[in-house]
């Protein structure tokens, strides 16, 4: 590959490179988060974290393994910085970023360290394109304080029965309510909009339903806003675990297969909006 | 004007649908032009685009004011144009014809294809304007600028990516290219620079190949949208592309078909 | 009220919805005995529409007696309930319709595949019925067109487009863009399309005019029928008088009622006495306190070509005689001279009908009537029956 000569005198420098031969299995994953401008780039030992925020009570998170590379050399324990997604967005699709039979885009990445740009190279076809992104100074993310052990429900569903739901939210609807019980209805989907409400009932039996969990009924409220990126997730996603945990707080954990078969995951978490729980 | 083969003519004059929204039809007895002098009032853009008759038409005639100026100018939108040689796309056969109706027309009817025996006629009056013989002398194939570079460009298709994601990013390109088939496309903004670069892509024959260095750059900013739009149009792979640069003055684009050939100007930005 | 729709009858009832959404912003819902209604009209009340779905279309279908209801909700939220129509056939079982009137609610329950349950509560207002007054059967001119004859002959008109002009003769029809004024018409593109009387199904034309009216809602029709399969079939009659398009089969029937322009400047030269003695006394529905109702009306008394545009249909405008079905229509030619006349200034002055009745004698057998318009804008509204 005509990129990994190019550049390895410069890699002595660099605190982060990662080459990877299909530049879409990061540009997808990363369209999956995109509903605002600030991304903050995490790299550890173990891959790549990539995470927005939105008003404070929402997050979303893309996970790309290191494996997933075919290079991803740290030179610290932990790189971190801040940087504008939809400009890296365009960059990494630079040269269209639709598949074509045979015709991947590779990609070169690295950052030499606080400062200094996030550098990519990408090349396809003999074109070679330099991008310098400038990067800033991380803000601190949110720590939800999810943890597994306080989860009260849970259920994984096919992607596929989450989809159409999505697609037909109610929008005039302010939040989306969302209703786990041990008991019927099991698992719904609520709106409340303008010309009235909306209900969508998964069965616990279903052959969409992979797994259902729930110990306790439990009614929360999202903001339709900050709930509605997420469809994004959905849209490329096969499996989705939707967790609760006693506080009300959402968890949603969307399994991602690449082109080649890799997993990825994206997850969101969303404080609920008001409380109407019922025992 | 007879049976156009409507796929081809309406993809070209889709293309210029694409670049300008009124723009100069002039018929000679063995050409058809679209042209746009590259006036102020659209951004310096200028077009040229010939046609052979023979190669569109089974039958053509045309009658000018006269045997010495045997020609007919007329303006006329190229979107309408495009939208009434798209519906007629699968007729069984199609002509064009100047009428006078409540104005001026190019007059397109088409007889379509049907279930039943009958077959059905469809005919769009395209509004045009006559243009009179004093305004002629605006319409005269622009002189080949006498260019620092000229080079092949690449597939049409990645361009069009590549110019579209820069689009999103800035509202400037620079382009530039030298004698030893080298392009890059450039933006730089505050929040990023990124440069594409293109190798090996020849140059023609023609031109200034034979002075100076070959790895000299010539330069010109241009608009990002004029080059998008220009891209946006291309339908047709051409046989030929060509793009000419004069150095921070004007970007000059040529595309051959086999029966067309178009001509694009976009002056550079100071 | 318990209403059934199962398999490929769920995406028809969801085609029909779509198609009325063409029409207003307002789906106004009618259980009765001879099936369900379901109807819209637009905001200028030039355009109706009304499917009636018989017992039959439902797997079940049961109304209580003497149920005296009838509703108007949001065609939006309706149309939300039958989002995508391509996964409606593949996903829907079973669609399932009812009515709770003390939440004022209307329900629409889609049990679908997975075992996944959808159900949306609408909320209703209370409404008079709406039902539009006309006759099909006293039409000059009937013809009836596979959908995909229509479809295209439609495909040639830029959606932009307001307005078609169809003009018929005994063999021949022809459809063309209407274009409002003068200096628009110099810019437009002016299409003109000919069909042969053998496209049709049926074509039997007494009268030989020129009718213009809304493309879009013309479209909305289209829409369903080519998802159907089911033939169209257009009345028309003079200038002014509404145009009804109708689909039908033994579970359905869906009419279309469309405003027609009629031309004002011609009314206004030479028209005046004509108009005044045409008018009827008014009749039941006038006795109505109308003030709860919609109703608007037909004015249309000029026989002339509702359009200005071919040259030679100028020759029809002279004043009118009571005997004009006999006048004929002359082959245009390609090429001709500018018209005398203006054309009509306003938009479908003539608005035709909205108006309440009783719901039982659904369908009037009278002709348009004689009243005031309440819904409509235009100054001078009167009427003529056919």
């Amino acid at each position: 590959m005509p990129l990994s000569t190019q550049s390895q005198s410069e890699d002595v420098q660099d605190v982060l490179v990662a080459n990877l031969d299909n530049a879409r299995s990061l540009s997808n994953i990363l369209k999956a988060i995109t509903c605002k401008d600030h991304a903050i780039f995490t790299a550890t030992a173990n891959g790549l974290k990539v995470t927005v925020e939105d008003c404070k009570c929402m997050q979303a998170n893309a996970f790309i393994q290191a494996d997933i590379f075919q290079e991803f050399t740290l030179k610290d324990d932990i790189v971190v910085f801040q940087i504008n997604l939809t400009v890296l967005l365009d960059c990494l699709n630079i040269f269209g970023g639709t598949p074509a039979a045979g015709v991947s885009t590779a990609l070169r990445m690295c950052y030499r360290g606080y400062g200094y740009p996030l550098t990519l190279f990408l090349e396809e076809g003999g074109v070679v394109t330099v991008c310098k992104i400038n990067t800033s100074e991380p803000e601190e993310p949110i720590d939800f304080e999810f943890s597994s052990s306080n989860v009260t429900n849970k259920v994984i569903l096919l992607s596929e029965s989450l989809k159409e739901a999505f697609s037909e939210l109610d929008l005039t609807s302010e939040v989306l309510e969302i209703t786990m019980s041990p008991s019927q209805p099991y698992f719904r989907l609520s709106t409340f909009g303008n010309s009235g409400n909306a209900h969508y009932d998964y069965s616990k039996d279903s052959d969409m339903m992979e797994l259902f969990q729930c110990n306790r009924t439990q009614t929360n409220r999202y903001k339709m806003s900050l709930l509605k990126p997420s469809t994004k997730a959905l849209a490329i996603s096969c499996k989705v675990s939707v967790r609760t945990d006693s506080r009300g707080v959402l968890s949603l954990q969307y399994l991602v297969r690449n082109d080649d078969g890799q997993i990825c995951f994206v997850e969101y978490f969303c404080c609920p909006d008001e409380e109407v729980e019922e025992g | 004007m007879k049976n156009v083969p409507c796929l081809l003519s309406s993809g070209v004059v889709t293309t210029i649908s694409k670049l300008t929204k009124t723009c100069v039809l002039r018929l000679t007895p063995d050409n058809l032009f679209f042209i746009l002098s590259g006036k102020v009032t659209n951004g310096g853009v200028g077009m040229w685009c010939e046609l052979l008759q023979n190669n569109f038409f089974d039958e053509y005639q045309m009658e000018g004011v006269s045997s010495e100026f045997n020609q007919i100018c007329l303006e006329v939108s190229p979107e309408n144009l495009s939208r009434a040689l798209r519906t007629v796309q699968c007729a069984k056969s199609v002509k064009i014809k100047l009428t006078k109706k409540h104005c001026a027309c190019l007059t397109v009817a088409a007889e379509l294809p049907t279930l039943s025996s009958a077959s059905r006629v469809v005919t769009h009056d395209v509004p045009v304007e006559v243009i009179p013989r004093r305004l002629w002398q605006e319409f005269k194939e622009p002189v080949m600028p006498d260019f620092d570079v000229s080079i092949y460009l690449p597939p049409l298709k990645m361009l069009k990516n590549v110019v579209d994601r820069m689009k999103n990013l800035s509202n400037f390109l620079v382009i530039e290219a030298n004698l030893n088939g080298e392009m890059n496309l450039k933006i730089q903004t505050d929040l990023v620079s990124v440069s594409t670069h293109f190798k090996d892509l020849g140059n023609p024959p023609w031109g200034p190949s034979q002075r100076g260095d070959p790895e000299l750059l010539a330069e010109a900013t241009v608009d990002i949208r004029k080059l998008q739009q220009f891209l946006v149009g291309q339908q047709v792979n051409p046989t030929k592309a060509m793009c000419n640069i004069v150095h921070q003055n004007v970007v000059h684009l040529i595309l051959l078909h086999e029966d067309v050939s178009l001509q694009y100007f976009i002056p550079a930005v100071a | 009220m318990q209403c059934v729709v199962t398999g490929g009858n769920v995406k028809v009832l969801g085609k029909a919805v779509h198609s009325l959404s063409r029409i207003g912003d307002e789906l106004y819902v009618e259980p009765q005995e001879e099936g369900l209604a379901l109807r819209s009209v637009n905001s200028s009340r030039s355009a109706y529409a009304s499917f009636l779905f018989a017992p039959l279309f439902f797997s079940r279908y049961s109304i209580p007696r003497g149920l005296n209801f009838r509703c108007k909700l949001a065609i939006k939220s309706v149309q939300t309930v039958f989002r995508s129509l391509a996964t409606l056939e593949k996903t829907v079982e079973k669609c399932h319709i009812g009515l709770d009137e003390q939440k004022d609610r209307l329900t629409f329950t889609l049990h679908c595949k997975h075992g996944l349950l959808k159900t949306h509560n609408l909320s209703y207002q209370d409404s008079e019925s709406l039902e539009a007054v006309f006759d099909k059967d006293s039409c000059a001119n009937v013809f009836r067109a596979q959908p995909r004859v229509l479809v295209d002959t439609v495909v040639h008109f830029p959606t932009s487009l307001e307005e078609v002009t169809l003009t018929l003769s005994d063999e021949r029809m022809w459809v063309r863009n209407h274009v409002e004024d003068e200096a628009e018409r110099s810019k437009a593109v002016l299409t003109e399309l000919c069909l042969a009387a053998d496209e049709f199904d049926h074509f039997d034309i007494k009268l030989h005019n020129s009718i213009t009216f809304c493309l879009k809602e013309f479209r909305g029709l289209l829409l369903f029928a080519e998802s159907t399969g089911l033939p169209v079939t257009m009345y028309l009659d003079e200038p002014g008088s509404p145009v009804v398009l109708s689909v039908t089969d033994s579970v359905l029937e869906g009419n279309f009622v469309l405003a027609t322009l009629s031309d004002d400047h011609y009314l206004r030269q030479s028209n005046r006495g004509a108009d005044a003695e045409q008018t009827r006394p008014p009749d039941d529905f006038m006795n109505d306190d109308m003030d709860a109702y919609l109703i608007a009306m037909d004015s249309s008394v000029a026989p002339g070509p509702s359009t200005a545009d071919p040259p030679s249909l100028a020759a029809f405008r002279k004043p009118p005689a009571p005997n004009y079905r006999t006048r004929t229509y002359s082959e245009e030619e390609e090429d001709g001279e500018e018209d005398p006349e203006r054309p009509p200034d306003k938009k479908f002055r003539s608005l035709f009908f909205g108006s309440v009745l009783p719901p039982s004698p659904r369908r009037s057998s009278q002709p348009f009537t004689t009243q005031e318009v309440l819904a409509s804008d235009s100054e001078e509204d009167e009427a003529e029956a056919d």
